[in-house]
This record gives structure tokens, sequence and C-alpha cells, in this order.
């Protein structure tokens, strides 16, 4: 599991490095990209801010770039990258399949900001097990539409995405340890499980005058099921699809 | 505000019936618990005077859940049968919510039954699962003066480290109760030299096998087809149970000159 942490900033950065290089401009005219890239706004707000305080560059609103020096330009360019990791949401999730309560962060991206990656630490009570286990989800989100119902509030009628789920512990195993025959266990992993859902949001937009720690406050259900659930209605027409699905309700806080 | 309290408020009403899933290993059920050593009291109170026994043996019904119910109504269906023994393997990945999906099916039955763990019950969770909702993986019963020894063969699950199958167990119920009863059946899941068994005590497991009381048969499961052999050329004769998507199981009828069984296409 150690790879999906460290998988976690090369993607970010892929995905912010390929921003970065659809922006041709960048380098002439920092204040007009600011504007016309909505999806990083407030990531290179936060790095003019920074320069300011630091008195490192002088990369504000000022009109006259022609001053940068390429070394300047880089560091721009390096700290714009290294703020995309900077997580815009925090996220809290009841249920799920991926224990009782999750909790984590989360990044927005895209032109309107509809694809969301989650990164949860979940926590699984012992039940009638011999101990209690921690579990992990990195969690991928579509938003296709967000629409405004009056300007205090948005709904979003669906969301859907796909979800990889581990558990910790000796009881599970990721590939068939080598005491079994090849392919004993075909198909199975007793540690991952993917995860599909669907669900919808409805979302409090705290106004700009108002704001102490976050921007908006969304709620939201989905309703989800796991690969093994899903193979068990494939095998077997006895099994529905009520008997495979979950509830799941969260928060999610949007800090910028 | 009031919305969204009336909103989580119904939520936590919905999560007691259990709509929420916490996880596939999560050992969370409610229900019947200790199943074996509640229906065994059934089992042994039914069964005590009776001089011939009428006994089902399935296996393997993981993943089928419309041929175990099939099955179990074609049981339901012979008026002759005192109890039901599964083999094992009543999941396909051991989760919770597999053992829920079998434990309600095989509730239908309308005699009393005992599960045997499979290698499949042992993934993940599987096996804490199993023990609280089933109880002990070795376990015997006497029904009738036959005693009915149920071991847990599935040494490869514990890289066999464990003592699988258990023999001081064995040891134990060559005498235990020895006066309740005069004959034995010895139920396995994996039967001796399949890949699941301790192949190193193959051989020392037969001699602990030969030397129940009254032995009449060993029964297995595990290898999904009917299978009737003799394996040790010893004159003790391995009975296979095919697995429920086969839609047949054994029927065995024990009286007190020896026993008869039949193969029950459904």
């Amino acid at each position: 599991m150690k790879s999906f942490i460290f998988s976690m900033p090369i993607l970010i950065m892929s995905v912010s490095t390929a921003m970065a290089t659809s922006v041709p401009s960048v380098e002439y005219n920092v204040t007009e990209t600011t504007e016309s890239v909505s999806g990083v706004t407030m990531t290179t707000d936060t790095i003019t801010d920074k320069n300011n305080e630091n008195n490192e560059t002088t990369v504000n609103s000022s009109t006259d770039n022609s001053a940068l020096t390429n070394y300047e330009r880089r560091v721009y360019r390096y700290r714009r990258l290294w703020n995309f990791l900077i997580p815009t949401q925090t996220v809290i999730q009841y249920a799920g399949n991926m224990g009782v309560v999750s909790v984590g962060m989360g990044w927005d991206y895209g032109n309107h900001r509809q694809y969301e990656t989650n990164l949860l630490f979940g926590y699984l009570p012992r039940f009638n097990s011999s101990r209690a286990k921690m579990t992990m989800t990195f969690k991928q989100n579509f938003v296709p539409w967000r629409l405004p119902a009056g300007s205090k509030f948005n709904v979003e009628p669906l969301t859907c995405g796909i979800y990889f789920n581990t558990v910790f512990g000796h009881e599970f195993w990721g590939r068939e340890p080598k005491r079994y025959p090849d392919k004993y266990y075909e198909f199975l992993s007793t540690k991952v499980r993917i995860n599909v859902f669907a669900g919808q949001r409805f979302t409090a937009i705290v106004p700009h005058n108002r704001r102490k720690f976050m921007k908006s406050l969304t709620i939201f259900y989905e309703i989800s099921t796991c690969d093994i659930y899903l193979r068990a209605m494939l095998q077997d027409n006895k099994i529905s699809l009520w008997d495979i699905v979950g509830l799941s309700i969260g928060l999610k806080l949007q800090t910028m | 505000m009031n919305r969204l309290t009336i909103f989580l408020s119904c939520m936590s009403i919905a999560g007691c019936s259990g709509v929420f899933d916490y996880h596939p290993y999560d050992v969370r059920f409610d229900g019947e618990k200790d199943i074996n050593s509640h229906n065994i009291s059934r089992i042994e109170e039914d069964c005590r005077d009776k001089e011939s026994l009428t006994v089902a043996f399935i296996s393997d019904s993981h993943g089928w859940y419309g041929d175990t119910e099939d099955m179990i109504a074609d049981i339901n269906s012979h008026p002759d049968v005192d109890f039901v023994v599964h083999g094992g393997d009543l999941t396909d990945c051991g989760t919770t919510k597999e053992y829920i999906w079998q434990r309600d099916r095989l509730a239908r039955l309308k005699v009393p039954y005992v599960a045997l763990i499979g290698n499949h019950d042992f993934l993940g969770t599987g096996n804490e699962t199993y023990s609280v909702m089933y109880g002990k993986m070795d376990f015997s019963f006497i029904a009738g003066r036959i005693k009915f020894v149920c071991l847990n063969t599935n040494a490869t699950e514990y890289d066999y480290l464990a003592a699988v199958p258990n023999l001081d167990y064995m040891e134990e119920q060559h005498t235990a109760d020895s006066a309740l009863f005069d004959r034995s059946v010895v139920c396995m899941h994996a039967r001796p030299y399949c890949e699941q068994f301790n192949n190193n005590v193959a051989k020392a497991f037969q001699l602990y096998i030969r030397t129940f009381p009254g032995l009449l048969f060993c029964v297995n499961g595990h290898d999904h087809c009917l299978q009737i052999e003799e394996i040790y050329d010893d004159g003790i004769i391995y009975y296979g149970v095919p697995s429920a998507n086969r839609r047949s199981y054994l029927l065995f009828n024990i009286t007190k000159d020896g026993y008869t069984y039949e193969v029950i296409h459904f």
C-alpha cells in the first residue's frame, strides 16, 4: 500500500505539469494567466501571497513582467507545481466498505473542478472479530454537473466514481501467499477491494465576507458496492442488487 | 439545519437495520450465533434412542445460492432425514455478508444442521466469523449411539503451522463419552492427499481414523465431485460430497446392521 502513498504526489505532479505546459503565456503575463485558468486560480493566488511575504521574488500584479529573470520564473513554476499538492478539501465519510468512519483530504481539479481525488483513512471497530482495523482509501470522484440553487447553495445531481480500499492486518493479503498452489483463489485479494459508487451532493456556500475556515460545506450520500459482491451477484441470480449495495453519507469541507 | 438533523437521525435509525456497509470483513452480524452447538443439542436430543439414522451430507455451497435453496427444499421434502452435515466452504471469499447469505438459507432446513469449516471460509476474517457464527472448528456429537467427529483439515490455510488436523483432539475423541457410542463417522472438508491437507501426517491421520470405535466411513467435501474411494486400501471408504452446483448430495441411512447411501439429484 505504500505504493499508493508514493504514487499520489507523482500523479498530482504529472497532472499539474500537464496544466502548466498547456498555458504557454505563463512566462510573459502572470496576471492574465491567473484569471484565465479557472482550475488553478486559487493556487496561483497563494503563490503570489507567499512571494510577497517572503520577499524572495516579485511575482505580483505588477504589469512589467519582463523584469523577471529566468531563475525567478523557474522558482515561480516550481512553487506552482508543489502548491498543487496542497489539499483543497477535508472529507469525512460514514460507512461505504471503508470502515465506520473515514477522514481524509482531497484535491479537486479540472476546468470546472469536476474531478476530485480523496485519500481517506478509516477505522473499523472489532465487532465480533479479535481486533479493530485501519483502512486506507484512494477515491476518484467525477461530478459532471453542478447546478446553482440560489446564490448560497448548489446541487450536484450525480457524483460517481471508483475507490480502492485497503485494510491493514496480518489476516489479509494482496497477492496469494506462496503456500497456495498457483491461482488457487483466482482473481482474489483479501486486502484490496475495488468499489464503485453513485450519489448526490448538496452544497452550502459560505459568503465571502463570512469565510473563516472554509469556502463551502457539502453534504453527500452515496450508494456503493465492491467487486466481491458484484461477482456474487453476477454468479447467482438469487443475489439481488439490493443485497449488495450499501449507503454511505459524508461531509466535504472545501477549504480553498 | 433542522432538516439536516432529521436526515441524520433517519440515517442513524437506518444504520441499525444494516443499510450501511462498514467492510466486507467486518465480522459484524446480528442473528444466530454458535449455531453448531445449538443444533448439536437438538440432534442429540432428537436422535438419542434412534436405532436407524438418516443423514444428509451436503458441501461446498459457496456462491451457488439458488442451487443451495433448491437443495434445502429437496432435503425438506424427505420426511426421514434426521439432520444435515455441511462439509464446509459456505462462502467464496469468507466475507461476513456471504456467511449471512448462507446462514439465512440454511436456516430454512426443517431439521438441524452442523457446518464444518472449509478452506474458502478462512479467507480474510472468515475464520473469525465462522468461530462466532458456528463455533469450534473441531467438534463432535453423538446421535443414536453413533459419534460424528467433524475435523478441520484445512492445513494450507495455516501454512502448516497449526495442529491441523488435530491428532490430539482425535485421540481424545476415541475415548470421550465412550459409554454413549459404539460406532463412529468422521467428517472433514479436505481429505488426505489433496493440496489442502497436511500430507506429512496423512498416514498418521489414517492411523488415528482407524482407531475410532466401530468406524463406519469418512465423508469429505472440497473436491466438488462425487468420490467413493478407499484411499488407503484398508477398507475405510471416503465419500466425497459433490458441490451444490452439481445439484446432488449424499443421503446415508445407518441402521444397526450397517449403512446404505444414495446419491440424490435434485
